[in-house]
């Protein structure tokens, strides 16, 4: 239940966006976070987005590397 | 040590490892499910011992919470909306699904903000939701009300059993050497409390869920556990900032406080949990119905208790895979995929 996903949003209007996650569409609540834009990324958890992803994972994990383990 | 800058070498760093021996526990249903399905357990070094803790919110979930629902379904009638994870959930007397059986009203809902959605369509019902999960949950509760109350309703509520993490990071701390953190737990409270905890011994690194993320944030645990000093690492930056969601606790502590939990398995757990304020005891379904304290414990042989603790492996219950099985789960970490137990019986119980 506990599942988390990334959705790219597609429309924003007070406080409701609609988004695709991986193909599917859906409305979710953003009221949690201010100035969103079709095109911006998000982590949806219970139908709400959480917080906004900023990068992807392969540039993530280079830094993460590159501080702790090299 | 040679650096680790690829896939390839985190692979190779964590199947080698050969130092001091080292527990990780991962805290989040999520991960659990993440790390059997990418086969990571598989090519560990025996060196590295995962822990599959209590984070999944499903099998933490007291079995006298799903009496209470019971109870609204069959005693008061209501309609009953939750994620479809607690409806084989064994209650002391019956499962959601069994009530179900019964002419209970039990309704599959994709998120809190739907039911509440589906309360105001069917003004007729009096709609209750099954509030269970972590502080990645909460804040859709907290909206459910929120629109309830927007929308003037007087047939929606809650019956809560929200947990919060920091209580079961502390009660937990002695069963493992490093906590590997739930990362969309810590995108809500972000990063404060893994730096006072690092401050008072207690280890861990915050993981993202791709096979990657994985695996820099086992390698990174395990190199700095190995090292001897408490430590503190944030390897899911993308999604983890540092304040974590300002408005997300501001708003559910407009409409929630702090309160004991009980935790399947483990017991109360002091300030472990939050319920709604009094200001909105309309929508908190125990008050609202008056539901009766369900003292009454059943006794039975699961071990889902030592097996959230690390204390022994789902395959040592002596019910694994026979009496307890998904088909027929005994406890409820056989129920949801999240599950310590059901992750090991769908990949085969690999150690
Ligand atoms: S195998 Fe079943 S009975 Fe045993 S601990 Fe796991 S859920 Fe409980």
């Amino acid at each position: 239940m506990c599942v988390g996903l990334a959705a790219k949003i597609i429309s924003v209007k007070d406080g409701v966006a609609m988004v695709d996650c991986t193909g599917a569409k859906r409305e979710i609540s953003a009221e949690l976070l201010d100035d969103l834009e079709p095109g911006d990324y998000v982590m949806v958890h219970a139908g709400c987005a959480i917080a906004k992803i900023t990068d992807d994972d392969k540039s993530e994990t280079e830094k993460v590397l590159k501080e702790n383990l090299a | 040590m040679t650096s680790i800058n690829s896939t390839a070498d985190m692979r190779n760093f964590l199947e080698t490892y050969d130092g001091p021996s080292v527990r990780i526990m991962e805290v989040c249903g999520t991960h659990t499910h993440e790390i059997f399905r990418q086969g990571i357990r598989r090519f560990l070094s025996p060196k590295i011992n995962l822990i599959s803790g209590p984070g999944c919110p499903v099998c933490v979930t007291p079995a006298a919470y799903i009496d209470e629902a019971v109870y609204l379904a069959l005693e008061k009638g209501c309609t009953l909306t939750t994620f479809g994870d607690l409806v084989r959930v064994p209650g002391n007397v019956k499962s959601l699904q069994q009530a179900r059986a019964e002419g209970g009203k039990v309704k599959i809902v994709y998120s809190p903000i739907d039911a509440e959605k589906y309360a105001k369509d069917h003004p007729e019902e009096q709609v209750v939701f099954l509030s269970v999960g972590f502080e990645t949950t909460t804040p859709s509760d907290v909206i459910a009300v929120k629109n309830a109350v927007r929308d003037g309703l007087d047939n929606f509520s809650l019956l809560t059993a929200n947990k919060t993490m920091p209580g079961a990071y502390e009660a937990m701390a002695s069963s493992t050497d490093a906590y590997l953190y739930p990362g969309h737990v810590h995108a809500i409270i972000g990063t404060k409390l893994c730096r006072d905890l690092a401050e008072r011994g207690v280890s861990g690194t915050i993981a993202g869920f791709t096979g990657d993320e994985l695996l820099a944030a086992l390698a990174v645990t395990v190199k700095n556990v190995s090292e001897g000093k408490p430590f503190f690492v944030n390897a899911y930056p993308r999604v983890v900032t540092d304040e974590g969601s300002p408005a997300a606790v501001a708003l559910v502590d407009k409409f929630m406080k702090s309160c004991d939990a009980e935790w399947r398995g483990i017991g109360v757990i002091p300030d472990s949990g939050v319920e709604l304020r009094d200001e909105y005891a309309a929508y908190d379904a125990r008050k609202k119905y008056s539901v009766p304290k369900m003292e009454f414990e059943r006794k039975t042989a699961c071990k889902c208790g030592i097996v959230l603790q690390g204390k022994i492996l789902p395959s040592e219950c002596p019910l694994f895979g026979k009496a307890c099985n998904p088909d027929h789960p005994v406890g409820a970490c056989m129920v949801s995929d999240e599950g310590a137990c059901s992750a090991f019986y769908m990949y085969g119980g690999q150690s």
